[in-house]
């Protein structure tokens, strides 16, 4: 590999190390607030960028798509925590199961609803260029999505550190039933965090569309194989679990795909077998292992 | 008197097409066939999940090796051999089950599941993408004929019991090992694997060894499935399979012999029956599963043998 070719993908898949901690930090959220792996969050993140489709042909604005997916899945979950979940409080591995259910439903209304075929959807005006980078051209979509997956998680770590949700939400990832005992009211506090977590998927699945396109089996590929990948290998429940795991996964997927081509997912199954293997947490997780 | 009673249904299933041709359609037989090889596949993943408290979402991949193997090792070695390649299909899912198992047996619930699911989708994504040997994204055509010295079980009425003795014999062996020593230890290592540890057995051994176990039984299925439909997909090793195995135990009820069966039959129904007395712009199968699903796992966990069992118990009572 040439010094371009090595830097081009370098930047490869450092945008898509972005999308998949946009992508895996919903996932991470929910699990340390709640001990529950939400299997239907790849249908979530596909939801989003369906929305995300239908805002973009009604409006023409992908800006708006960016808000209205991850307020329109945000609602979706805020609805679904309290239906669903809330009747299994304790018993987790029912609701992870009940999460597959609501996969089914969900991918199987988005076919209904918007049809079977590949769909794509372009970058906004402004981004769908390209840029001159040391002897290549660049897309400049990609560029974005990294500035965006930077800035998001400055944001979340902000967030987590300095304002009374992120205390809450730290305070929750350690104890849950500790601060219900305390009085802050768990049921919104779940259901909120649920809701965030389908929002991350949701505007995932936005900023995923214009790179990876809108297609029926999204939902597994990238979307819930790809954001487990990230959550085994960094740990699940931290914040910095998911940087660690998409800056790992991302770029060793990018490479793999380059040096190895048939055997691309070879690599990753390496790097998920040696994290189970040496530490089955993950990278920077910690124990707690849910029943 | 159970054991002639057990003789005669399992006759009857075995010989279904000859004695229901005055009434039901070939259709039957076949819809019949595919229930049964989801059965098995289903029967078990509940080793797993119902004896052993491993819920693993990942048992399409041993399903899918199976049935690879038993077309590829028909091409390869050039045989329609039924001995060659459903041992194949044994092996390869013995196999695969014993890489994977040694990566997953040490992890519990959730992590288990997501275990399971993670390393199984890789297995997809490998028959997905080497395109040499599995065909890839056109899927593996050209299956062999099973055959079984000069006999050739191609046809629609010998394939289906060609699956149905399959189906009895897994019964009979899950059967066995449920009543077994070795079963009851499984159920322990459910229970409370901390004192089975204490009692002295090595519990991730036993887990291991059910994972082996589920894994032979999945890939026969596997290879059945291929023989019948003279095809292997890579969807077959896909998550939605494993989903789909997952739902039929939970529905059915997990932890008994009936609870896959009865599973299976609901879901072949819901999978193919329903779809027929709908509009055919409306394909919404999945959904309705989904649907099924979250119900039982809200109302009624134990599944449909469960909820059988209490409605004996009320009827009973009175």
């Amino acid at each position: 590999m040439t010094a371009e070719l090595v830097f081009q993908q370098a930047l490869n898949g450092l945008s898509f190390g972005a999308l998949l901690f946009i992508l895996a930090s919903g996932l991470s959220l929910v699990f340390g607030m709640m001990d529950v792996v939400n299997l239907a969050h790849g249908a979530f993140y596909m939801l989003g960028a369906y929305v995300a489709l239908s805002v973009v042909q009604s409006t023409g604005s992908f800006w708006l798509a960016m808000l209205a997916a991850p307020l329109a899945l945000g609602v979706l979950g805020f609805v679904l925590e309290p239906l669903l979940l809330r009747r299994l409080r304790a018993r987790h591995l029912d609701q992870v199961l009940l999460t597959i259910g609501v996969s089914l439903v969900i991918v199987d209304v988005i076919g209904q609803v918007w049809g079977r075929e590949v769909r794509s959807l372009s970058a906004p005006a402004g981004l769908d260029g390209s840029v001159t980078l040391i002897g290549g051209v660049y897309p400049v979509y990609r560029l974005f999505v990294i500035a965006f997956g930077v800035a998001l998680a400055a944001a979340m770590a902000v967030v987590y550190r300095r304002t009374r949700i992120g205390m809450l939400i730290r305070a929750g990832v350690q104890d849950a039933e500790m601060l219900g005992a305390l009085g802050v009211d768990t049921n919104r506090l779940f259901a909120s965090t649920f809701a965030t977590g389908a929002a991350l998927a949701g505007l995932a699945g936005v900023i995923a569309a214009p790179v990876f396109g809108v297609q029926p089996g999204m939902d597994t590929d990238p979307g819930l194989l790809y954001s487990l990948v990230v959550v085994v290998v960094g740990g699940l429940g931290t914040l910095s679990g998911a940087v660690a795991g998409s800056l790992l996964v991302g770029p060793a997927d990018t490479f793999g795909k380059v040096l190895f081509q048939d055997v691309a997912l070879a690599v990753i199954f390496a790097i998920v077998a040696l994290v189970l293997l040496l530490k089955p947490t993950g990278l920077l997780g910690r124990i707690r292992i849910a029943r | 008197m159970r054991a002639a009673l057990v003789a005669a249904a399992a006759a009857a299933v075995v010989t279904f097409p000859y004695w229901s041709r005055p009434w039901a359609s070939p259709f039957a037989t076949t819809l019949l066939r595919d229930a049964l090889i989801l059965a098995i596949f289903a029967l078990s993943l509940d080793l797993l999940v119902g004896r052993a408290g491993m819920p693993s979402l990942g048992h399409a991949a041993f399903f899918g090796a199976g049935a690879y193997a038993a077309g590829i090792a028909g091409q390869r070695f050039a045989t329609d051999q039924l001995p060659v390649t459903l041992g194949a299909a044994a092996l390869v899912g013995a196999a695969l089950a014993l890489l994977i198992g040694v990566l997953v047996v040490r992890s519990e619930g959730i992590f288990f599941l997501m275990l399971t699911l993670a390393l199984a989708q890789i297995v997809f994504a490998i028959a997905f993408q080497w395109t040499a040997v599995t065909g890839g994204s056109n899927g593996l055509s050209g299956v062999g004929r099973p055959m079984l010295a000069a006999v050739d079980f191609s046809a629609p009425d010998l394939m289906y019991v060609l699956v149905a003795v399959t189906f009895v014999l897994a019964v009979l062996v899950l059967w066995g090992l449920a009543r077994s020593p070795y079963g009851r230890a499984l159920t322990g290592v459910r229970e409370n694997e901390r004192r089975m540890r204490a009692l002295g057995y090595d519990t991730a051994r036993l887990r291991l060894s059910a994972f082996v176990i589920a894994g032979t039984i999945a890939g026969i299925a596997g290879a059945l499935s291929a023989y019948s439909t003279r095809f292997v997909s890579a969807q077959d090793a896909g998550l939605g399979n494993s989903v789909r195995a997952f739902v039929t135990v939970l529905v059915g009820g997990a932890g008994t012999l009936g609870g896959p069966i009865v599973g299976s039959a609901l879901v072949s129904l819901i999978e193919r029956v329903v779809p027929s007395l709908l509009p055919t712009d409306l394909r919404i199968a999945d959904a309705i599963l989904g649907i099924v699903f979250i119900g039982f796992v809200l109302f009624a966990r134990q599944g449909m043998v469960g909820l059988g069992h209490a409605a004996l118990v009320r009827v009973s009572r009175r």
